[in-house]
């Protein structure tokens, strides 16, 4: 069974991590992973930057610009994770734009997550029914969890059918927004989350977009199996360096 | 093949078979017929659909006289019109001021179980199609086929419509005769009563139903090939769709659901067409360069784009953006700019309007382009510096993009060129195809034809070119020329030629040829015109690069200064810096001295003054 799935059996929430690969330095990558799940993180999505980031807020935006210029690419990644499952045991996912991978060659891409251990992808500019259509047969013929996004703008029965597609979770976007924290969630998005609850979808959702410290972070498990952190993840250790992760952590869980 | 949807009466009911997009809808005028059309008007109808007049034995004057009434693109004969008749039919309607394009001249033959072919021969020069129905008590319409493997004798290699009681249950008879040689020159299905509530009311869902069963036959894969407009899936050949996060689809997908609907209406294209008279100044003047082209020993045509509103091209697209904005009940505006023409043009139609607009430039062009950000905040405005990435308009791009995902109900993103998501590029290049539409009959007063040997203009993302090659995207002969900006040189490393130096990927939403690294990052091109240093181009022109239908130049920065100097001396015309690209491909493009080259002049030089001065110390 996938790490994912085996992941979401658990009967815990789950706290799940997005940072930058190659920032702030370009050889934080195994170090972050490996201190991450050290202290108590659930999952964790690294990020394969991009030069134009369109779904992410500024802090993201700037962690992206900075990795590339640290010499980021996809090949770097793919060597630096290269021995990671000898180390790290929790689900680990890439998140990253389509064009990246369609240049390394969506299937070439997908062999070497199969090498390395990567359970999962999530490509925000990847169209559901593309992926569908396309790429569904390859993700799969190499193990591969595609997750997909959903939004409080997203129809039901557009819901229905990325349930249909997916096999992992759903990645549940808190708000009509870009990435980047918030403060707390108002009565639009708690009615939304009870909304999608009560669809008894087949994946279980988990949240993003807008998940910053302790409270929201209790506030979006109330209605889904997870959160997700990533803005202000990379925020923290913009300011207080990579040492300071059980710091972050602990911060989140209480 | 092609598919007729024949006898159409109702109004409400025209407009739901056009929806189904068959390629010609008949209209029958003979009095005797239950489906008789009798209304004063034919709905408004997508262009690409041929409306055909039915007739039988009627006179001349009648027949012209329903062309022009009703805007008729052809006609079918089914008594006893002699070839003779339709001969005259022929000139008479050339005759017409209204006729854009020649009739098409449908004749008519009834068969049951055995023809003479013979009798189509004297027929063979006056009409364009044969069409062959059952014989039976009516001139048409009698609800049943004919023997079709009396077609295995025809002896002619015009095209024909295959007619006579075609309904839901011939499907796997039409697959099979689809297979038979005897359908060689099968052109089009003709379909009528069995598609019937009632006479002359069709009914829509087994039609739906029909044309989807008949897909592989209706959609003749090489024609397909052919196809250089966008298909139902929003794509130029495998350029284009629409690759965008989940929080964009709700706000693509609605324009995507309504944007071809709101065009087609007659309301909207009244409003389209009155703001492009009166406010934007169209038509705007096919003007002969007469010392250009003897300069350059060929007959050059300008088509001066920068006499319209604001200087450019841009605002064709604006004025249709802004329209549907309004349509679909939205309130506020982004738009991105690079050097600020579009943003100039997006915050005038928003004055307009009196919509609220917000227009994303980055930092770097803000501070180049001064002038233009004093004419936005003049219009009312507010220009958003872009902070993120190389600070132009790439980033300015993204920045719009960011913010309609974050403002998903009220607002509308009025994208600048042939560029983004589907339907984007569809949409603008429908928009600025009125470029187009007028040099067809601009030419036709001036050089007694339709078509010139080619059609040139310069291309950042596209639009301009977009609106130019529209309707002659699918004309042979007429050659395409797109001219790219190569900077200091296509091998200097500061180049925006995407067709040269740009692979297959992935920006602003659409799958097209960009500038990037190995490694998929989006690079920044380098170009003197600031129009012209996109990273992409639209997918219409990728299609149009990787087919071969056009040719791309690419011209250096000091070619296009020079070529911007020369049409000032040489016709007192100060071109934008854009517009000079394609105008220095003359000193490197030889044309026949009888061939007609027209040439979109997109914009006017004002907004670059600076940099002639500059470039040639003025």
């Amino acid at each position: 069974m996938n790490r994912i799935n085996k992941k979401l059996k658990e009967d815990k929430k789950l706290l799940s991590i997005y940072f930058t690969a190659g920032y702030p330095k370009i050889n934080d990558t195994v170090s972050i992973i490996q201190n991450l799940e050290k202290n108590g993180v659930d999952m964790i999505e690294i990020g394969l930057p991009f030069s134009d980031p369109l779904a992410d807020g500024p802090t993201i935006q700037d962690s992206s610009t900075k990795a590339l210029k640290n010499g980021m690419t996809t090949e770097v990644l793919f060597n630096q994770l290269q021995d990671i499952r000898k180390t790290v045991n929790i689900p680990l996912i890439i998140m990253g734009y389509f064009n990246p991978m369609l240049q390394y060659g969506v299937e070439a891409f997908c062999k070497k997550c199969q090498e390395i251990g990567i359970d999962g992808l999530i490509i925000p500019d990847l169209p559901v029914d593309v992926y569908h259509e396309e790429y569904q047969t390859i993700f799969e013929k190499y193990g591969l969890i595609n997750v997909f996004l959903i939004t409080p703008q997203t129809s039901d029965k557009r819901i229905h059918y990325i349930d249909s597609i997916s096999n992992g979770f759903i990645y549940m976007v808190s708000s009509a927004s870009t990435t980047g924290a918030q403060s707390g969630f108002g009565k639009e998005q708690t009615s939304y989350f009870e909304r999608i609850g009560k669809m008894n979808l087949k994946n279980p959702q988990i949240i993003g977009f807008g998940i910053s410290n302790n409270e929201t972070f209790t506030q979006a498990t109330q209605y889904a199996k997870g959160a997700i952190i990533g803005s202000a993840f990379v925020k923290h250790i913009t300011n207080k360096g990579i040492n300071s992760i059980k710091e972050f952590v602990n911060s989140i869980l209480n | 093949m092609r598919l007729k949807v024949c006898g159409m009466k109702y109004q409400e009911n025209i407009e739901q078979v056009a929806t189904l997009q068959p390629d010609y809808l008949g209209f029958i005028f003979y009095e005797n017929s239950a489906r008789n059309f009798d209304s004063k008007n034919i709905p408004k109808v997508n262009k690409s659909i041929k409306k055909t007049g039915v007739f039988v034995d009627a006179s001349i004057d009648f027949v012209i006289e329903k062309i022009n009434n009703h805007n008729l693109q052809a006609v079918q004969l089914h008594g006893k019109e002699s070839p003779e008749n339709c001969n005259d039919l022929k000139h008479r309607h050339a005759e017409l001021d209204s006729a854009p394009y020649p009739l098409e001249i449908i004749k008519v033959f009834s068969i049951k179980d055995e023809f003479d072919f013979s009798v189509l021969k004297p027929y063979e020069k006056s009409a364009d199609y044969f069409l062959f129905d059952t014989k039976g008590k009516l001139p048409g319409g009698n609800g049943y086929t004919f023997n079709w493997n009396v077609l295995n004798n025809y002896p002619s290699t015009k095209p024909y419509f295959l007619s006579g009681g075609i309904g839901i249950n011939e499907i796997e008879d039409i697959k099979r005769f689809a297979k038979n040689k005897a359908s060689k020159y099968c052109y089009a299905l003709d379909v009528n009563s069995k598609f019937e509530i009632e006479p002359g009311l069709k009914n829509i869902s087994i039609l739906k139903e029909f044309k989807k069963n008949l897909s592989e036959v209706l959609e003749n894969k090489k024609e397909k090939a052919m196809n250089y407009n966008v298909n139902e899936k929003g794509y130029y050949g495998e350029f284009g769709g629409a690759f965008i996060p989940e929080m964009l689809y709700p706000n693509v997908e609605e324009l995507r659901q309504n944007y071809l609907k709101v065009m087609d209406e007659p309301e909207f294209k009244k409003e389209f067409d009155k703001l492009l008279k009166d406010y934007v100044g169209r038509p705007s003047p096919l003007y002969f360069a007469k010392r250009l082209s003897e300069k350059y020993n060929t007959k050059i045509y300008l088509k001066r784009e920068d006499l319209n509103h604001t200087g450019a091209h841009k605002i064709n697209n604006t004025i249709g953006q802004i329209l549907m904005a309004q349509r679909l009940g939205k309130t506020r505006i982004i738009a991105e700019t690079g050097a600020g023409q579009h943003g100039v043009a997006t915050a005038t139609v928003c004055a307009l309007m009196g919509l609220e607009c917000i227009v994303y430039m980055g930092e770097i062009d803000i501070a180049r382009q001064a002038p233009n950000v004093a004419r936005m905040k003049m219009l009312g405005a507010k220009v958003v510096p872009a902070l993120s990435g190389s600070r132009t308009l790439k980033d300015a791009t993204n920045e719009a993009i960011r913010d309609w995902i974050n403002n998903p109900v009220n607002t509308h993103y009025i994208i600048g060129s042939a560029i983004g998501p589907h339907p984007y590029p569809d949409m603008v290049t429908r928009f600025q195809s009125v470029i187009s539409e007028e040099i067809k009959w601009q030419l036709k007063e001036q050089e007694g034809r339709e078509n010139p040997d080619y059609v040139v203009a310069c291309i950042g993302g596209g639009s301009n070119a977009a609106g130019t090659y529209y309707h002659y995207l699918h004309e042979p002969d007429v050659g395409i020329v797109a001219v790219e900006a190569a900077g200091l040189g296509i091998d200097s490393g500061e180049s925006a030629a995407t067709s040269v130096l740009g692979k297959e990927g992935i920006i602003h939403g659409c799958k097209t040829l960009l500038m990037q690294t190995t490694d998929g990052q989006i690079t920044e091109p380098y170009s003197i015109s600031a129009g012209l240093d996109y990273p992409g181009v639209g997918p219409m022109h990728a299609h149009l690069s990787k087919t071969g239908r056009a040719e791309f130049m690419s011209i250096t920065d000091s070619d296009a200064m020079e070529a911007g100097l020369e049409l000032s001396k040489l016709e007192g015309i100060i071109p934008a810096i854009e517009t000079s690209h394609a105008l220095a491909i003359f000193k490197h493009k030889t044309f026949k001295p009888d061939d007609v080259v027209v040439m979109s002049l997109s914009g006017r030089g004002d907004k670059d003054l600076q940099n002639y001065i500059e470039y040639f110390k003025i």
